[in-house]
């Protein structure tokens, strides 16, 4: 993993040369790696149209680009999302049109505008991303996201939670607790995430465990080890994948509650957490409810607003419940009591479908990328009928066009 | 008719005087004759005693006992008809007398419930007189010499009324060329309205004639009636013609477009009750200034997942160039997506008529906008797969 990610920083120069719009992304790069060409870095302005914002920085978006598109950097995209963290069919398209552009929009910016006013001496505010399906939760999120990497937050994301509870890879009587069940490859698959996230700010950070931590008679990470070995010891011990997240975040907690580091933890699908259903399975054919998996416990515990220094963005999502339970896309249906007991208090954040503004912008963008192509007068008043500017509705609209 | 055959024997010594007199008879009494229904006059009265002294013809002795028979038997039906309605007046504890056919219908229902789906073939019981078809009169004297000079066409009805009508066209040429040789002018006022109505079809000619006829000499009274009706001076046969003109109620009353009503914000509006689609039932409001919002059941488009649904609510809208025009609230229920959406669909073109052109509405109803959809679900047979579908054949 880490030979891969130093493959991909001397690659950089490569890249530039392909990418025009990553002129910003490589004078921070050019600090890094040493080979990477200054002539080139200077090149080529980003367009600037009426759809797009040459403002690649979302610390500095304002309503100024309100549904307009800017442009993240290959690197940086694969630095935040190969692990996940857009939708699939998203991704599909970025790969179509080469270039990764996400619109800005009003909940994001909202969201922005919290997190860079807040005091991050006060115990951790959670915000709650909201919606109907398909509105743009994740995109928000990731937008934000893009935010906290660019502002050396720490990163802990999980792309899809109810993945863990839905379609776990393996599940494990957990040893150290009796009656919990271990997702080992989960967990591991968590950790590869978070230190493709976040290894170059840990390299810069070089922060410490406080603590040994005894994982068996002759496992162990001593005291003062830095938290690339911690997580690097869980992902080549699968086996104990599980209680080293438990500890790595609990590690976090406190570091930021130190003042070491600023942590930015973004979970989507975050009400899978107390939905009771899910697909796991005791030894004895019994369900396994989400507070049962040793996997749970650690990213309820830093949603708890116990610290400081950090900020949760949370996703409550329809589709993270099961069948019969998706009347309302509203968090305290969806959170229940209990969750919802758990978060209090929160700061609501509604996704909407799009406005008129950003429907055109959208569409214009399609436009630009040749994806529309049958354009026959009236289309664009019969899509905005069509899809009642939804978001994922219009993606599945314009397919065929 | 025993009137005319008392006649004739009182006459029939002289033949000659008697064609004379059918002859003269034709002249200005075709008018009279041709006012009556043809030959409605189903049953025949028993014979005069003193036909059955002269020679009659075999001809006339089969009619007149076939005649008899018939008589003989709506007779007894008649009768049987009677007692059955004072015994269903009897059980449904109604007065036997004041029993109407109404009455009885309503009795028929509610004693005999029937699920079959064709009304015709549920049971009734009505008066012998609709239930048996009507039929013609004796068409020639007891000599065997038929009453009308067409009787060898076979249909003589139904060629006295192609005359008729040629000999009103010949008329009417004849107004026309008195009238232009006097310099005047059909009367604009007086022109003979046509639309709504239609000709009497084959089937009710075919009853008002008493005989059968067949399709190219339905056309041909369709040509002659056209012909007589498109002349300038048709108004002068305005009686004549109207025999041979049903109204067309439905259609017309269709055709109505009703005008919108004012809501309480100042917008035009219009409600279309009883949108129907397979077992769908919807009401469909548009409001005209609008910004194409549109309300199912108080939730948005995304009330229909399916794309072919939203389609079906998009097309009358585009179509009539109003999408994005007008506001739409629907409430409805029963059925499944298609069929609801099918049925908010005609409610919308339906209630889009108040707003767009007469040109538009004609353009909607062509492109089967305006028409129902009265398709059902086709039940499943025994000893098959489905509706249609036969199980798997297997030789062994």
């Amino acid at each position: 993993m880490f030979r891969k990610q130093f493959g991909n920083l001397s690659r950089v120069s490569t890249h530039l040369s392909r990418n025009v719009l990553a002129a910003r992304v490589a004078s921070r790069e050019a600090e890094m790696s040493t080979n990477a060409a200054p002539a080139e870095a200077a090149t080529a302005p980003p367009v600037v149209n009426e759809f797009r914002t040459g403002v690649g920085n979302p610390g500095e978006h304002s309503d100024v680009q309100i549904g307009k598109f800017y442009t993240i950097p290959m690197e940086e995209k694969k630095q935040i999302f190969s692990g996940g963290g857009l939708p699939k069919q998203y991704e599909q398209q970025i790969k179509t049109f080469t270039e990764a552009c996400l619109m800005v929009r009003s909940p994001a910016l909202e969201l922005l505008n919290y997190i860079k006013r807040a005091d991050l001496s006060k115990p951790v505010v959670r915000y709650v991303l909201y919606g109907d399906n398909g509105v743009g939760k994740t995109l928000s999120m990731a937008h934000v996201l893009h935010y906290g990497m660019l502002n050396d937050f720490l990163l802990v994301h999980v792309p899809w939670a109810p993945n863990w509870m839905k379609r776990p890879k393996e599940s494990a009587n957990s040893a150290s607790q009796e009656g919990f069940i271990d997702l080992p490859f989960d967990a591991a698959a968590w950790l590869v995430h978070f230190k493709t996230q976040n290894s170059k700010l840990l390299e810069r950070l070089q922060l410490k465990t406080s603590k040994e931590y005894v994982w068996s008679k002759r496992e162990s990470t001593p005291a003062g080890s830095s938290l690339i070995e911690l997580v690097e010891h869980g992902i080549a011990r699968i086996k104990y994948a599980s209680e080293t997240t438990a500890a790595l975040i609990s590690e976090l907690k406190q570091l930021a509650t130190a003042g070491q580091c600023k942590v930015m933890v973004a979970i989507d699908g975050y009400n899978a957490f107390f939905h009771p259903i899910t697909r796991i399975f005791s030894d004895n054919k019994q369900r396994v409810s989400p507070d049962r998996i040793t996997l749970t416990q650690p990213f309820l515990d830093i949603t708890n607003y116990d610290w400081t220094n950090g900020v949760c963005i949370l996703s409550v999502d329809k589709i993270a419940m099961t069948e019969g339970y998706m009347e309302s896309y509203l968090p305290r249906y969806l959170l229940g009591k209990e969750g919802f007991e758990h978060l209090d208090p929160f700061v609501p954040v509604h996704v909407g479908n799009y406005t008129e503004k950003e429907f055109t912008s959208y569409i214009k963008y399609y436009l630009d990328r040749h994806w529309i192509s049958k354009t026959q007068p009236g289309f664009e008043e019969q899509l905005k009928f069509m899809s009642n500017m939804n978001p994922y509705t219009l993606m599945q609209l314009v397919r065929g066009l | 008719m025993s009137l005319r055959v008392l006649s004739l024997n009182l006459l029939k010594n002289n033949r000659n005087f008697l064609q004379n007199a059918v002859r003269n008879s034709k002249g200005p009494g075709a008018q009279a004759l041709a006012v009556a229904p043809y030959a409605t006059q189903v049953t025949v009265q028993a014979t005069p005693a003193a036909v059955q002294k002269q020679k009659v013809s075999k001809a006339m002795k089969a009619y007149l006992e076939r005649a008899k028979e018939h008589d003989d038997f709506m007779k007894t039906q008649d009768l049987e008809f009677q007692i059955g309605k004072r015994h269903l007046a009897n059980m449904m504890g109604a007065d036997a007398e004041t029993f109407t056919q109404e009455d009885i219908d309503e009795a028929i229902a509610y004693l005999f419930p029937s699920g079959l789906f064709d009304k015709r073939a549920r049971p009734a019981m009505r008066s012998p007189e609709e239930v048996f078809p009507a039929r013609k009169a004796a068409e020639f004297d007891e000599t065997g010499r038929p009453f009308h000079s067409m009787f060898y066409t076979g249909k003589p009805n139904f060629f006295q009324l192609l005359h008729d009508i040629v000999e009103e066209t010949n008329k009417l040429y004849d107004l026309e060329e008195r009238m232009l040789r006097r310099g005047n002018k059909p009367d604009e006022n007086q022109k003979l309205e046509t639309a709504g109505f239609q000709l009497l079809p084959k089937d009710q000619l075919e009853r008002v004639l008493v005989e059968h006829i067949a399709d190219i000499e339905y056309q041909n009274f369709t040509n002659a009636m056209d012909r007589l009706i498109s002349l300038p001076y048709s108004y002068k046969s305005k009686a004549f013609i109207e025999r041979y003109l049903k109204p067309l109620i439905d259609q017309s009353k269709q055709l109505e477009v009703p005008k919108p009503k004012i809501d309480e914000q100042g917008r035009q509006y219009i409600t279309t009750y009883e949108c129907l689609r397979k077992t769908a039932r919807a009401d469909v409001t548009v409001r005209l200034p609008g910004t194409g919002k549109i309300t199912i059941n108080g939730q948005d488009i995304s009330y229909f997942s399916s794309e072919e649904c939203k389609e079906q609510l998009l097309f009358p809208l585009n179509y009539s160039e109003m999408l994005g025009k007008v506001d739409v609230e629907a409430n409805v229920e029963g059925g499944g997506p298609s069929g609801q959406a099918g049925a908010i669909r005609w409610g919308i073109a339906m209630s889009l008529r108040s707003f767009v052109d007469q040109e538009m509405i004609e353009s909607m109803r062509l492109a089967g906008l305006l028409t129902r959809d009265y398709r059902r679900r086709e039940r499943k047979k025994y000893g098959q797969e489905g509706a249609r579908r036969k199980y798997t054949w297997k030789k062994r």
